[in-house]
């Protein structure tokens, strides 16, 4: 069954994804740096009313929990704030843009967060957006 | 006394998600590493980074402890280097030598980018005339 995205049905299943990829095991190991939190901007026009955040606390290769939130000020709990609009992470879960090159085009803005260490973790962060495009999706605009 | 170093963009570079990236990069790098922030401290000149596959370029422009970063290639640089994104992202993983603070050319990243440009899939140019330079930016962009 497909998930909507964003929504608490779809944050959990993306977490399990995550704990189901070998890669993200492996080369996240070593991440011991806290939660990164992905953000979706505001867009009334598909219903979402508020910055909409999906709260990964990933450590040492494994997720061990999530937190579906609404609002900035809800994510900033996270050490790494990684903020775009609703098309973009579409495009990232459909595993159409690469997370890194992304951010060198300004796609993705890390708001919050050591940017030294996220491109030491180069792989792992590839290794997340691969388990996303395991989530059986549902996009709002579609 | 060695200046506080002074990282700015320049109008229209707040626009290259890539000159944002490197300004946070180098920012964080220095606050974390006094050796990166005496490199930043010595270096002069103008080095531009070209991102082949995504059409983007930055031009650093290094004045003793200040940095401008603008959009684009600006003016003549004395360096430049021209590589696809996942070059870019690989090099700043380029090992450094504890004792010295520069690359380390035994390094396993150092060799690879080493081969890379041997293959022109990493281009250097000016790298003769101006080494002191690319060494240090290696130094400064270092993560690791």
């Amino acid at each position: 069954m497909a998930h909507e995205f964003p929504s608490e049905e779809w944050t959990q299943a993306f977490a399990a994804a995550v704990n189901d990829n070998e890669d993200y095991r492996k080369h996240g190991k070593p991440w011991t740096y806290g939660a990164v939190a992905m953000v979706i901007s505001r867009n009334p026009e598909l219903g979402l009313e508020e910055d909409t955040g999906m709260i990964l606390d990933v450590d040492q290769g494994v997720c061990r929990g999530t937190r579906y939130v609404k609002g900035m000020d809800a994510v900033q709990e996270a050490p790494f704030v990684i903020v775009a609009p609703y098309d973009r992470w579409k495009q990232v879960i459909r595993g159409e843009v690469d997370p890194i090159k992304a951010m060198m085009e300004g796609k993705l803005k890390m708001t919050k967060g050591h940017l030294p260490t996220m491109l030491r973790f180069v792989e792992s962060s590839r290794a997340l957006v691969v388990s996303a495009t395991k989530v059986p999706t549902r996009f709002l605009d579609e | 006394m060695m200046r506080e170093p002074a990282i700015q963009l320049a109008p229209g570079a707040e626009d290259n998600g890539f000159a944002v990236m490197l300004a946070q990069l180098i920012r964080q790098n220095i606050d974390d590493r006094p050796e990166k922030k005496r490199a930043l401290a010595r270096m002069l000149g103008r080095v531009a980074l070209v991102v082949s596959d995504l059409g983007l370029a930055v031009t650093l422009l290094f004045e003793r402890g200040r940095l401008t970063l603008l959009d684009g290639i600006v003016g003549i640089p004395d360096v430049t280097i021209r590589a696809p994104s996942e070059w870019h992202t690989r090099m700043s993983l380029v090992e450094i030598e504890p004792r010295f603070g520069l690359p380390d050319p035994r390094g396993t990243v150092a060799r690879e980018v080493f081969e890379a440009s041997r293959r022109g899939e990493v281009q250097v140019y000016g790298a003769l005339a101006s080494p002191t330079l690319v060494l240090r930016l290696t130094q400064l962009m270092s993560v690791v």
